[in-house]
């Protein structure tokens, strides 16, 4: 393609009152793009450089401003029960997650290929549930899932975020098994695997990528929550670690480079998830646009 | 063929049909259920609520007296307007992440290296860039280290500290924390714009300028519109974090939203009643720029 355009343009060039110039000037262009670049990068990179370096220092270190020390790092867990709450913060994902599968699947299974009256209806509310932010119905919510006492365990949170990652979950489904052939599924029928057979051995398998998008976004989104975790999981031994740092951040008496020690902790298994699975996070984003 | 065959499995067709329908129905049930139990009742409870004096545990029907009460307290306008001004941040939280998107796209030598940088920040929780923006913000922090480096030694700020700067200094918190999303948007835009385009335009003499303006922005225009609903959508919905860390909507109420509000009233203060009353104001908020999303959906459909 390139060579084919390649010849108009040198012509041009070659008429242009300055030939030596145009080129010149595009790699200069060039030069002022790459340092642009840069700049944008380290503006990005600026929350990743205050956390390391602040948490290498020690707290008087930190308040004098200068020095280094393991110090934060060696108190670490002493400062925050950070391995208690990374482990909660595993399960409370792990388990929403789970469930906004098997919940979302199905459902999807259902609004694609075994349509039934009302369906087009109740997929509608279901994918508007899509814009309603937890804060507004965030009193009733809390008072109904205290008074079912869930509020004790993980349970309570594990669902108040399945309930609020099923409505994408079930629109990506959906809009993804449109895609599976009506005669995959007739034959399934036909060979006696019934309906969940066809599901779990026949559609699923072929929704890996939508699977992973639909994980990959949730896990981000529950991992890096702090509304939820903070007030449907009363026990502070069950606390997740994004909840943990925040309730620690706002109470000001902690020390600064431990939380930023602590910070560092809590963005990695998000930065590992998203640097392995860009592409699912981009094809989730853009889903229902760019097709 | 479909002489011999149709009437006699008809009785049978009709029965599979049957079974296909309530198979689904049976199939879609555990969402219906999840969704509508969490999300469905809660704001039917919301608008039952509003009407009473509610403290978690008893509930008094009061009437139309609690929306009266509401909307004479200054504590909703400020938080109302505190979204509003905010919505300045918008055009900068789409405008960066465009440029950004149009330099990646020129596919300078290491490119790939620097847009998985640029969209590092967005697998951060907002908890930790809110910690990280309270350091740059600080008396002691970088933004002060910055303005003593240019030379004006004079000048120190505290933006958090007063009323005056503190929600600018979640406006542009807020801005740094769209630019990874959104250029992950536009970025996609791009790429699905065809190459042949801007080549052909350039050889006809067009300038960067006048092909950005008629050929790139008219084929993004679409993925700005839905990075324009998202970031609106988060900007009523998910500052909680930023600002639970950052200010806890002070200095007084000056970086108090709504969604913040309905927080401090039903949890700070213990009136349910009345943060459930706010709690449907956000709701019509973010539903009539929900349904301006779901019409951009469904116009591509």
């Amino acid at each position: 393609m390139t060579t084919l355009l390649t010849p108009p343009n040198d012509t041009e060039r070659a008429e242009a009152p300055a030939p030596l110039s145009r080129p010149a000037k595009r790699k200069f262009g060039r030069w002022v793009l790459f340092v642009v670049m840069v700049a944008v990068a380290v503006v990005m990179l600026y929350p990743f450089w205050v956390m390391i370096v602040t948490s290498l220092k020690s707290e008087a270190q930190f308040l004098s401003g200068g020095g280094f020390s393991w110090l934060s790092w060696k108190s670490l867990s002493a400062t925050i029960p950070i391995g208690q709450e990374v482990l909660s913060s595993t399960i409370v994902c792990s388990a929403s997650i789970l469930i906004i599968l098997l919940v979302g699947l199905p459902a999807g299974f259902a609004f694609s290929k075994l349509r039934f009256r009302t369906s087009t209806a109740v997929f509608l509310v279901i994918v508007s549930a899509m814009m309603v932010p937890l804060q507004a119905i965030l009193m009733p919510e809390f008072v109904n899932v205290t008074r079912l006492g869930l509020t004790g365990g993980y349970a309570g949170a594990v669902l108040v975020y399945a309930a609020l990652g099923t409505p994408f979950s079930v629109f990506l489904f959906t809009t993804y098994f449109r895609g599976v052939p009506d005669e995959l599924i007739e034959a399934g029928i036909v060979d006696g695997l019934g309906y969940v057979g066809v599901m779990w051995r026949l559609v699923v398998p072929m929704a890996v990528p939508a699977i992973a998008t639909v994980t990959v976004l949730q896990f981000i989104q529950i991992w890096d929550d702090l509304l939820v975790g903070l007030l449907f999981i009363q026990n502070t031994s069950e606390r997740p670690i994004t909840v943990g740092l925040a309730v620690l951040a706002a109470g000001r008496t902690t020390s600064i480079p431990a939380l930023m020690a602590g910070s560092l902790i809590s963005a990695l298994p998000a930065m590992l998830v998203y640097l392995g699975f860009q592409r699912y996070l981009v094809k989730g984003l853009t889903m229902g646009i760019d097709r | 063929m479909s002489l011999i065959s149709a009437p006699v499995p008809r009785v049978r067709r009709m029965t599979l049909r049957r079974r296909r329908q309530l198979a689904g129905f049976l199939f879609a049930l555990p969402a219906i259920a999840l969704v509508v139990g969490f999300i469905g009742v809660p704001i039917g409870q919301a608008v039952y609520y509003s009407f009473t004096q509610w403290n978690g545990l008893t509930s008094k029907w009061i009437g139309t007296s609690t929306w009266t009460q509401a909307f004479h307290n200054s504590n909703l306008w400020t938080a109302l307007q505190n979204n509003a001004l905010l919505l300045l941040a918008v055009p900068f939280a789409l405008g960066l992440p465009l440029c950004i998107a149009a330099l990646l796209h020129q596919r300078v030598a290491g490119w790939r290296i620097f847009r998985s940088i640029y969209f590092l920040p967005t697998a951060i929780s907002w908890v930790v860039l809110g910690l990280v923006a309270e350091r740059f913000f600080a008396y002691q922090g970088t933004l002060n280290s910055i303005i003593h480096a240019l030379g004006l030694s004079s000048v120190t700020t505290n933006m958090l500290g007063y009323e005056s700067t503190a929600l600018s200094a979640l406006g542009i918190t807020f801005v740094f924390t769209m630019i990874g999303t959104n250029t992950m948007l536009f970025l996609t835009g791009l790429a699905t714009l065809d190459p042949t385009l801007e080549e052909a335009a350039r050889i006809d003499g067009a300038s960067r300028w006048q092909i950005f303006r008629s050929i790139t922005l008219p084929h993004l225009s679409r993925f700005i519109q839905l990075a324009f609903v998202m970031t609106v959508i988060a900007l009523f919905s998910a500052l909680f974090s930023l600002i639970f860390v950052m200010t806890g909507g002070g200095p007084g109420y000056a970086t108090t939203t709504m969604e913040f509000l309905i927080y401090q009233t039903g949890f700070n203060q213990g009136d349910f009643g009345t943060a459930a009353l706010y709690g449907l104001i956000l709701f019509v908020l973010t539903g009539i720029v929900g349904v301006v999303q779901l019409r951009l959906i469904g116009s591509n459909e």
